[in-house]
């Protein structure tokens, strides 16, 4: 109503100012996170912009990120933003197959700065050969721990499987189960997939699995579902994960029920927030299976693309090459505790988590961009599905991995 | 002097039948204008233009109200043609009521009539739910491969199995609003709290109550968590120091257990439907005849008998509206669904709605062709329901004339 009789104020004003040109120099933004450091990083970016281009009008809109899944598909085809953010890898290849986003491949290699300093996720960007976005943030994912625990019970980070199984076991002895997660929106199950698939069969079999290349029933994921079961009886996971998201699995690790989470980075905010101190965790990478085999990491990044029906191209890319300086990347990725995918940025020093980040994606031998990400979006629901009724009944297997199949046959 | 008279009454009387030419001029030159501007020239980006505005979406309410006006003056204009007409006015008390109705049945015929068909279509293609940038459609022309899939998909039968189950449970909502509306139906003081208590459910959303329900679920911290606690558990330390709860038996996960999730949803969903069906009883039972009950009395009916030949025959409008109303809640459980599990654990608590939206909508999946044809089968379902209530409204109505 209110909007209405607001439209109506319009209409009537419409009649006495007919006149008045839109003034030509405008970028508009639409972001997605309106958690309190992203937020604030964002804006302080979009400020920064500002000062450095006096001239053009810059509009900012931030929404809810699992809403904008939904609203990005009416943006894009109906009143595009010039600037939008989204996901790279297969989740981008909808609308790059359907010419919704730009192609900025001249930006790209016109940009010294782009062309230098993103080779190692310049990949990640690309489809058909061509460049669509600009990463401002990427992070690492690993195990991260109790170290009041370990050190309680005599363990150190384990590196290699055995290893692992062995402080398990020292655990369950001892009342702690080792493992949290939340499965409730399915995901997090995925991350502990990924993970176990790249330690047994490295990073090509991921990809290959992803687009659609090998079966689900081949004896090489079956090795990696081998490896689960193993895990799921000897590194046990909390109950009743299935009706937790990740958030309220934090609490039993919080307090001292479990010891580990399979996790993003973002989730140390979370475990401060619930009063843990960087002495209490820790991390490390997940360790190794298959041994020689070259380490390979998940490392999902967030991106910035330029919808085709943009009216401000120029700008656009103005800003997309703003945010891939080495000085805004920085910035950026210490207010949010991530990583810039700048290799010329500079990172946090002082946190812990993110120089050993670093340090464990720049010797990786490849970064995945996470399993609801490589895979397309419609396998990636049943493959997530599937992953978490195995967790909950490992005597399902065969039956996951056949239906699996159906749906990979269906999807690619 | 007489004759005059008559002779313009006469003259009006007929000018009442006749087509007034001048007014459905003016009507129509109106209506072709109006309608000409709405689809032809008014959009955000023209009332952009012309307001001066620097986004394309400031100018969306205002684009709004213009074409509001704009429709507006197409209904009116289009009216006064109609009613200017010769025809119309020989036909008033006939055509009359269609006049009224025809607006609603142009935005049914345009929100609902069409999306049907367009569902139908879209069923035979597969889509991502994407048009490029000019609008043209990147889908393609698959027949009936959707169908043949949802026949193999365990997802699909697993959804039509819990529709079923919803459809037979939710029916005891029917019976025990019928109990409570009995056992609230007497006079005592403050009868009007109890019977506003037991309404409640109904009156919060169906977000809240599964949210209420999702809590009370829960192992850990909610309701059933705690009454088992007090058989089972006991509060000890952890490894840490810090206060940690160990249960001899686990506690029942009713959410997280895939054989029994949707009872446990089913049970949430019961609890406003009841209250829903109550308060139609309780209606029904102010009609109740009180001279039949007498009668009933003095023929010796008490109890169950009363119950059965004398009470519920006068409700049974009550009854019909209360199944119908059930049905329609059980087909429509959608709201529950999406709040308490989101169809997990691993898609066990789906019903047809859900596996629609999930594989159409949900978490960007974009199988639009495939939430299409799974769209037309939950819609086959309910057409057997609508064509029974159609049918028994249509055969009332008879009786009743």
């Amino acid at each position: 109503m209110k909007s209405i009789l607001k439209g109506a104020a319009f209409g009537v004003l419409a009649t006495t100012m007919m006149a008045g040109a839109a003034s030509a120099n405008e970028l508009v933004i639409t972001f997605d996170d309106l958690n309190p450091a992203p937020k604030a990083a964002f804006e302080a970016a979009v400020e920064a912009f500002r000062a450095a281009n006096p001239d053009i009008e810059v509009t900012a809109n931030n929404g809810d990120r699992e809403a904008h899944k939904n609203t990005i598909r009416s943006a894009l085809q109906n009143d595009a933003p010039d600037v939008i953010t989204w996901y790279p890898g297969n989740r981008m290849a909808p609308f790059v197959d359907a010419g919704l986003f730009m192609d900025i491949s001249d930006l790209w290699s016109s940009d010294p700065n782009l062309s230098a300093n993103f080779e190692a996720i310049k990949p990640t960007m690309s489809r058909d050969g061509k460049q669509w976005g600009v990463p401002y943030s990427y992070y690492q994912w690993g195990v991260y721990y109790r170290k009041d625990i370990f050190d309680k019970l005599g363990l150190s980070e384990p590196t290699t499987w055995d290893e692992m199984l062995a402080a398990c076991d020292v655990m369950k002895e001892n009342g702690v189960t080792p493992f949290t997660i939340g499965t409730k929106f399915l995901w997090t199950a995925a991350g502990v997939f990924d993970y176990l698939n790249l330690r047994t069969n490295g990073y090509e079999v991921h990809n290959a699995l992803t687009a659609g290349e090998i079966k689900y029933t081949d004896d090489r994921i079956r090795a990696t579902f081998a490896n689960w079961e193993t895990m799921l009886e000897r590194c046990s996971f909390v109950d009743n994960h299935a009706t937790m998201s990740w958030q309220e699995a934090l609490a039993p690790f919080a307090n001292g029920d479990a010891a580990m989470y399979v996790m993003g980075n973002f989730a140390v905010a979370g475990m401060k927030d619930a009063g843990l101190t960087d002495e209490q965790i820790d991390f490390f990478q997940f360790p190794e299976i298959t041994p020689g085999l070259p380490r390979a990491e998940e490392a999902p990044a967030d991106a910035f693309f330029i919808p085709a029906n943009a009216t401000n191209v120029e700008n656009a890319k103005k800003f997309l090459a703003f945010v891939a300086s080495p000085e805004v990347q920085s910035e950026w990725n210490k207010a949010i505790g991530q990583l810039p995918p700048n290799s010329a940025a500079a990172i946090n020093e002082d946190d812990k988590f993110i120089v050993e980040g670093m340090q464990t994606l720049s010797t990786a031998s490849g970064l995945a961009q996470f399993y609801d990400r490589d895979a397309p979006a419609a396998m990636a629901q049943a493959g997530m599905e599937g992953f978490q009724r195995f967790m909950l009944d490992p005597s399902t297997l065969d039956e996951v991995l056949t239906e699996l199949d159906r749906v990979q046959g269906e999807v690619y | 002097m007489a004759s005059a008279t008559a002779a313009s009454a006469g003259s009006l009387r007929a000018s009442r039948y006749e087509t007034d030419t001048a007014r459905a001029a003016v009507a129509g030159v109106v209506l072709i204008v109006a309608a000409w501007l709405l689809f032809f020239v008014i959009d955000p980006g023209t009332v952009q233009n012309w307001l001066g505005y620097a986004q394309r979406s400031d100018a969306r309410v205002p684009a709004f109200f213009v074409r509001f006006v704009l429709l507006l003056a197409v209904i009116v204009s289009a009216f006064m043609l109609v009613t200017s007409t010769g025809y119309y006015k020989r036909n008033r008390i006939r055509l009359a009521p269609w006049m009224f109705v025809s607006i609603g049945l142009i935005f049914f015929a345009i929100y609902v009539i069409l999306p049907i068909f367009q569902s139908f279509s879209y069923s035979f293609t597969r889509w991502d739910g994407l048009r490029d940038i000019n609008g043209v459609w990147t889908g393609e022309w698959v027949g009936f491969q959707n169908y043949q899939r949802l026949l193999e998909d365990p997802n699909f039968y697993t959804s039509l199995w819990n529709n079923l189950l919803w459809l037979v449970l939710y029916m005891l909502a029917v019976p025990v609003g019928l109990g409570i509306a009995l056992f609230l139906n007497q006079t005592v003081t403050g009868i009007r709290i109890y019977k506003s208590l037991f309404f409640f459910p109904f009156v919060i959303s169906q977000v809240v109550v599964g949210l209420i329900f999702t809590w009370a679920y829960n192992p850990e911290f909610g309701l059933v968590g705690e009454i088992w606690g007090w058989f089972f558990c006991e509060e000890t330390t952890n490894i840490l120091g810090n206060p940690t709860t160990v249960c001899s038996v686990d506690p029942p996960n009713i959410l997280g257990d895939p054989n029994v999730a949707t009872y446990g949803i089913i049970a949430a969903g019961l609890w406003p439907q009841i209250a829903y069906c109550m308060i139609l009883y309780l209606t029904g039972l102010n009609n109740v005849s009180p001279d039949q009950i007498e009668a009933g009395r003095l023929d010796g009916a008490r109890g169950w008998k009363m119950l059965r030949h004398v009470i519920l025959p006068q409700l049974a409008p009550a009854t019909f509206l209360a199944v119908v109303v059930t049905v329609i809640g059980a087909l429509r459980s959608f709201d529950m669904i999406a709040t308490m599990t989101q169809g997990g654990p691993f898609g066990s608590t789906n019903v047809l709605a859900y596996y629609m939206y999930d594989q159409a909508v949900g978490e960007g999946v974009g199988r639009y062709g495939y939430g299409s044809a799974i769209a037309v089968v939950l819609f086959a379902i309910m057409l057997v329901y609508i064509s029974y209530f159609l049918w028994r409204m249509w055969q009332d109505e008879r009786e009743a004339r």
